[in-house]
């Protein structure tokens, strides 16, 4: 359905982009993951044909998106991580309009938004102004216009961004029946948990490369030490570090300074975990809490960028 | 067709905005009725110059001045005529407010004729009525004028008959030559003072209808900050990413803004005209076409406008800056606030750089009565500004 190869793009001479390469195959529920800032936003605008790559090759269905956008563009159902909406219009009027601007008739539009207001769950507020709904509803809103001309394929670009969890939880529900029923999905985020409950394969971005690619147990396999203990002490001292990262089971340590805390990726937790602490008294360090984390992607992409997603 | 659809989107979002609303068509409306009846004294009233009545004392039965008398004053619809027996009757009328103006003219008018001119009128006025004082100042020059051109002619011509050889020989009468001349020279110069005569129009426009014509421009230029800030709010909105994200071109969008500001002007324009000929009575003129004709070629130019500002700027409280202090700048200097033919000769000249000044002249001359020909160039203008600024501010945007 969709193939990404090796895609870059530079703003001012800074590449944004260093070189993205990933397909999605049809009827897929891909995701990428990565923290703010990563590319994630700038990729989807090039895949969409929002923006130009400066090289490389983007394809939909065998259409490259740079040769032939508005052909692409027609598959393509973009949920933007803006309420791209008209708020002095009503539900309706924005549904209807979306809809004709990827060449719905006015039969079929109208027709549409019926459908596409039951999908998100707002039939009853369909004459409502956009500006009188709440953050969540806009939201639902803003993914019913993307669905407005049953895309093959929708990208949704952190559709889940400052609203409250009962909404969130609607749009992800929402999101997987849509799979479910045969679209593919390429969803966008920094919240872990989202991308795991959606996606059946996950790309991670990081500085504008794909740090790592594939199904969620493949990754989290890949992980060695996958189980992080995270140590919260009186005072971290750099002795201390040293300490840990020759304990057995201990694959990697990263202390975080400012916080006087220490996340400890180890083999065998069980074994580690008395290992750790006999350390900690050796180096008259204080723990002041500890926390078992499973392999997860979150630990993932700690281990390879030694950021967190939230970073 | 999707340019429609993204005008038509436009047009109801600005009809619904009652603020708006308000400001675009209610406040010229408000505007125009306090305008209009503040200043019908010092412009005529609602009469307009048709109840100009201008005091003349004729100090003899100089040939010119009966001419003057017969052919010019008594020939225009809003100049009413009072004679009186000297110039201290004139001034006391006056004084009275029994007259607008009053106008002396000196023994042996034209006595002077020959030497290349006329002796100078007396015009008497007062400080209310300085506007009808200018008008029958630029009559009277107008008519001195074409007597002076008219006489030179003739004596020029006349002179080098009699040097010629046909006369000097006695082969052609002198005399008949001579009739035939002035005759014709009359002639000519009577159809040149008509083409004057209508350039000024034969009706006079009305402070009321001056200043619907005056706002009415001002009013439709706040369409090319509207427009401006509706392409800037689409940008901050996001919306213009996702216009761009779906199948139309990025030209289709941009000439669907242009279109949708048009739209609006365009029917701003309409409903206003409605509502001042239902409300205030005012005569739009007696061609409804050329009304419509510069309405639309003054709205190319302010959408075009709108194209082009929005090609300039990023912010929407820079497009609130221009709305506030850009479109006063350029309503003072297009007439709207004054009328334009109060200022100075360079202002006047100055002003053409502005579209309300063509567009507000254009319906002046429709009000008094124009021909389609004295349209051709402020249409031209305005739809040129307007082409001028959607290219290049389609195409910065495009850039952009």
């Amino acid at each position: 359905m969709l193939v990404v190869s090796d895609i870059k793009k530079s703003f001012d001479q800074k590449e944004v982009v260093r070189g993205v390469s990933f397909s999605v195959e049809k009827g897929e529920s891909f995701g990428l993951l990565g923290p703010n800032g990563a590319g994630k936003s700038t990729t989807i605008s090039m895949i969409c044909g929002l923006l130009t790559y400066d090289s490389g090759e983007v394809t939909v269905d065998g259409i490259s998106v740079k040769k032939k956008p508005l052909d692409v563009k027609k598959k393509i159902g973009v949920v933007p991580q803006e309420i791209a909406l008209y708020p002095t219009m009503s539900a309706k009027e924005n549904l209807l309009f979306w809809g004709k601007m990827y060449g719905l008739s006015s039969k079929l539009a109208k027709k549409r938004v019926d459908e596409v207001l039951e999908y998100v769950g707002l039939r009853d507020r369909a004459n409502d102004k956009i500006e009188t709904f709440s953050g969540g509803m806009k939201r639902r809103i803003n993914i019913g216009a993307s669905l407005m001309h049953e895309p093959e394929l929708l990208i949704m670009d952190e559709p889940t961004v400052g609203i409250d969890p009962q909404s969130r939880n609607h749009i992800l529900e929402t999101v997987k029946r849509l799979n479910q029923n045969g679209m593919t999905v390429i969803y966008t985020s920094h919240y872990m948990e989202e991308v795991e409950f959606l996606c059946n394969r996950i790309g991670i971005v990081d500085q504008g490369k794909m740090i790592a690619l594939g199904t969620k147990s493949d990754l989290v396999n890949r992980l060695a030490g996958g189980t992080v203990i995270k140590l919260s002490v009186a005072s971290l001292k750099d002795e201390f570090t040293a300490s840990l990262r020759k304990v057995t089971n201990v694959e990697r340590v990263i202390p975080d300074i400012e916080n006087n805390s220490v996340d400890i990726f180890v083999h065998h937790h069980q074994l580690a975990f008395s290992d750790i602490i006999a350390c900690a008294m050796d180096n008259r360090v204080q723990v002041l809490s500890f926390e078992v984390q499973e392999p997860n992607l979150e630990s993932l992409f700690l281990s390879l960028t030694g950021r967190t997603l939230r970073d | 067709m999707k340019s429609f659809i993204i005008a038509w989107k436009d047009f109801k979002i600005r009809v619904k905005d009652r603020k708006g609303f308000v400001t675009m068509i209610v406040m010229p409306l408000i505007l125009t009725a306090i305008l209009g009846a503040a200043l019908s004294d010092v412009m005529g009233g609602d009469g307009g110059f048709s109840d100009t009545t201008v005091g003349l004392y004729q100090a003899d039965q100089d040939p010119i001045s009966e001419a003057f008398r017969r052919e010019v004053l008594l020939e225009l619809e809003f100049v009413k005529v009072k004679m009186v027996k000297n110039d201290t009757e004139l001034e006391e009328l006056l004084r009275d407010g029994k007259i607008d103006v009053g106008l002396s003219i000196p023994e042996g008018w034209s006595s002077d004729l020959n030497n290349g001119g006329l002796k100078e009128i007396l015009i008497y006025s007062q400080a209310d009525k300085q506007i009808k004082a200018t008008v029958i100042q630029s009559i009277v020059e107008s008519f001195s004028e074409r007597v002076k051109t008219i006489s030179l002619s003739t004596t020029a011509v006349i002179n080098d008959l009699t040097k010629s050889t046909v006369v000097t020989t006695g082969s052609v009468n002198l005399k008949e030559v001579v009739d035939v001349i002035v005759a014709d020279l009359n002639q000519a110069g009577q159809i040149q003072f008509g083409i004057e005569e209508e350039s000024i129009g034969k009706k006079m426009v009305s402070s009321m209808q001056y200043y619907a014509a005056a706002m009415a421009v001002m009013f439709l230029l706040f369409n090319a900050t509207m427009g401006a800030k509706s392409i800037i709010q689409e940008r901050s909105t996001e919306t213009l990413a996702r216009l761009m994200m779906s199948p139309t071109s990025n030209g289709s969008i941009l000439i669907g803004k242009f279109l949708g500001t048009l739209l609006f002007a365009f029917v701003q324009l309409i409903i206003f005209f409605c509502a001042t000929s239902l409300f205030y009575d005012v005569n739009w003129g007696g061609n409804i076409l050329q009304v419509l004709a510069i309405g639309i070629a003054y709205s190319v130019a302010v959408s075009g406008l709108s194209m082009i500002l929005a090609s300039l700027v990023s912010e929407e409280k820079t497009t609130d800056v221009i709305s506030g202090v850009g479109i006063q700048i350029f309503a003072i200097l297009g007439g709207s606030m004054l009328p334009i033919y109060v200022f100075p000769d360079a202002l006047q000249t100055f002003a053409n750089i502005t579209p309300n000044k063509w567009a507000l002249t254009s319906f002046l001359t429709i009000m008094s009565g124009t021909s389609w020909d004295k349209l051709f160039l402020p249409m031209s203008v305005l739809l040129l500004i307007g082409l001028l600024s959607l290219t290049i501010g389609t195409w910065r945007l495009k850039a952009r």
